[in-house]
């Protein structure tokens, strides 16, 4: 589903990953972790296409995308749900809005849009705060906010980056298992991590960064 | 229902950046309705004027020994032409009549005359179509060419000043509608570019999300028309306005402003030119942005 080969990327002259080969199966679970600034943020935007790589390639669901043209990129972002570490929730939207916008900008029908989103919500256990402002929601809240406008649109590929960095461990438990409820029904999963918890015994492949080089990959 | 909720997004950018729009409405609605007003001088000029070369009419004098027997080949020979409507003969007994009756109380200019000095002529009317001094002038230059013809009259320097006027107005017409509709064009590509870099976070969003060029673009093209709509719709209100409530109550005491044309017609267009307008600045604004 995801097939890494070669690949490096740096930022002015500061290399942020260099000569990542991997690959994820697809309807695998698979974790990334290493210490801070070790380049999972940027392994991840390399895969929904926010970086391009400066040299070696990327093969998302076997199509190519490291020489993809601007206009193509939409389309491989739709089948791809982001977690993002900043949440990128819209102030001028409430929850319901915010969560709608993945469908909309898929061209799904309002009706569909409808219980989809609140499908979502209560996987995540908002279905009450649909009507709410993100500002005013606890981080926890926002983040699951944001789980939940990642897996609406039933993307192949679901990406998070450090989902639970504002979870107590209480919430970052049932966070965990909500991504293994996704998966459970086929969903590719990738889950940047420094919180050793939320993989240790898991069972799954865990990718260990450092200094932007894929030190080893090992299940746990 | 993708169309449907650009539409969603343009409406509740306007209300959002309400200031921003409302000014540029403004802006468009001023060169709109500046370019109205000269539009409706220009027209009614034109409109005065169309029928003036028809009331001037060149006088044809013919040479004192002109033969009768040629009269009516040189009058049909004249008739022929492109730009003549009619043609009439005077003789100069009939205009030494008509000279007596318009001196009327000054006869004594005439005492002392032992013989009718006037010749025979011809007047010759013109066509609506002869506006052109050059055609005029090429008539008369040809018609004087003709043998047994002495001198031909016409008010050349008129038609040629009136001509230029009128080509004067066109150019300075066709100037200003370029000028102003490209003020209103930057304007539209300045208000589109403004909104579209306030939200610059937003669409940044939109795109990692997956929105096509197309979904993130719509909303400002619709925005775009909008607000160049907006700007027409309220030059045609101010143009109906001025010339309903001004124009038609100056007509009660100056009975000119009644000969005043009013294309309503031609004012309809205004809220589809402003939309047109809005669209391209909108356009042009997201053409240079590369997504
Ligand atoms: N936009 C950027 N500009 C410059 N350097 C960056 C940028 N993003 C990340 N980096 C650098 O690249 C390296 C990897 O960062 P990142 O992928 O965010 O790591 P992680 O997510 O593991 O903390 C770090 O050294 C970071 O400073
Ligand atoms: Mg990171």
């Amino acid at each position: 589903m995801i097939n890494f080969h070669g690949v490096a990327k740096e930022y002015e002259n500061q290399t942020a990953v260099r000569d990542i080969t991997f690959s994820i199966e697809k309807g695998e679970m698979v974790f990334l972790t290493g210490p801070s600034g070790s380049g999972k943020t940027t392994l991840l935007r390399l895969i929904y296409l926010a970086e391009r790589p400066d040299s070696g390639s990327i093969a998302i669901a076997g199509q190519d995308v490291s020489e993809l043209k601007e206009s193509g990129i939409p389309l491989v972002r739709r089948h791809i749900g982001v977690v993002f570490q900043d949440f990128r929730l819209l102030d001028n939207r409430n929850v319901f809005e915010n969560i709608a916008l993945a469908l909309r900008i898929r061209g799904a029908a309002e009706r569909e849009i409808k219980s989809r989103v609140f499908d979502a919500l209560k996987t995540v256990n908002l279905r009450h705060k649909a009507d709410s402002w993100p500002r005013k929601l606890s981080g926890g809240e926002q983040q699951r906010i944001v789980i939940a406008r990642a897996m609406v649109s039933d993307p192949t590929v679901l990406l998070a980056d450090e989902p639970t960095g504002n979870l107590d461990p209480d919430t970052a438990e049932s966070v965990v298992r909500t991504f293994k409820d996704i998966h459970a029904k086929g969903t590719t999963i990738v889950i940047a991590t420094h919180n050793r918890d939320l993989y240790r015994n898991s069972g799954k492949r865990v990718l260990r960064l450092e200094a932007g080089m894929l030190i080893s990959q090992e299940v746990c | 229902m993708p169309a449907f909720y650009a539409f969603t997004l343009a409406s509740q950018s306007l209300r959002k950046d309400k200031w921003i729009n409302l000014l540029s409405m403004l802006t468009i609605f001023a060169g709109l309705f500046i370019l109205s007003i000269i539009f409706f001088i220009f027209y009614n000029i034109e409109a005065a004027t169309r029928n003036l070369p028809e009331k001037f009419s060149m006088v044809v004098y013919l040479e004192d020994n002109f033969p009768r027997e040629r009269l009516d080949q040189v009058i049909s020979s004249i008739r022929a032409r492109k730009a003549v409507s009619s043609v009439k003969f005077v003789s100069r007994e009939d205009a030494f009549k008509e000279l007596r009756s318009t001196l009327k109380n000054s006869q004594y200019v005439l005492e002392g005359l032992e013989e009718n000095p006037l010749p025979d002529s011809l007047i010759v009317k013109l066509k609506n179509t002869a506006m052109g001094a050059e055609s005029v002038r090429q008539l008369a230059e040809e018609v004087s060419r003709t043998s047994g013809i002495s001198e031909v009259d016409y008010g050349e320097k008129f038609l040629a000043t009136l001509h230029n006027v009128k080509a004067g107005m066109k150019i300075t017409g066709i100037i200003l509608t370029v000028v102003l509709c490209t003020g209103i064009v930057f304007v539209c590509y300045s208000t589109v570019k403004i909104l579209f870099f306030r939200r610059n976070e937003e669409i940044e969003t939109f795109k990692l999300l997956g929105a096509t060029k197309g979904f993130i673009r719509a909303p400002f093209i619709i925005e775009g028309a909008a607000i160049g709509a907006a700007g027409g719709l309220a030059g045609l209100a101010a143009v109906f306005l001025l010339y309903h409530v001004i124009v038609v109550r100056l007509a009660v005491s100056a009975p000119i402003f009644n000969t005043l044309l009013f294309p309503s017609g031609a004012f309809m267009l205004l809220p589809l030119i402003g939309m047109f307008l809005g669209i391209s600045g909108a356009a042009i604004a997201l053409g240079r942005l590369r997504y």
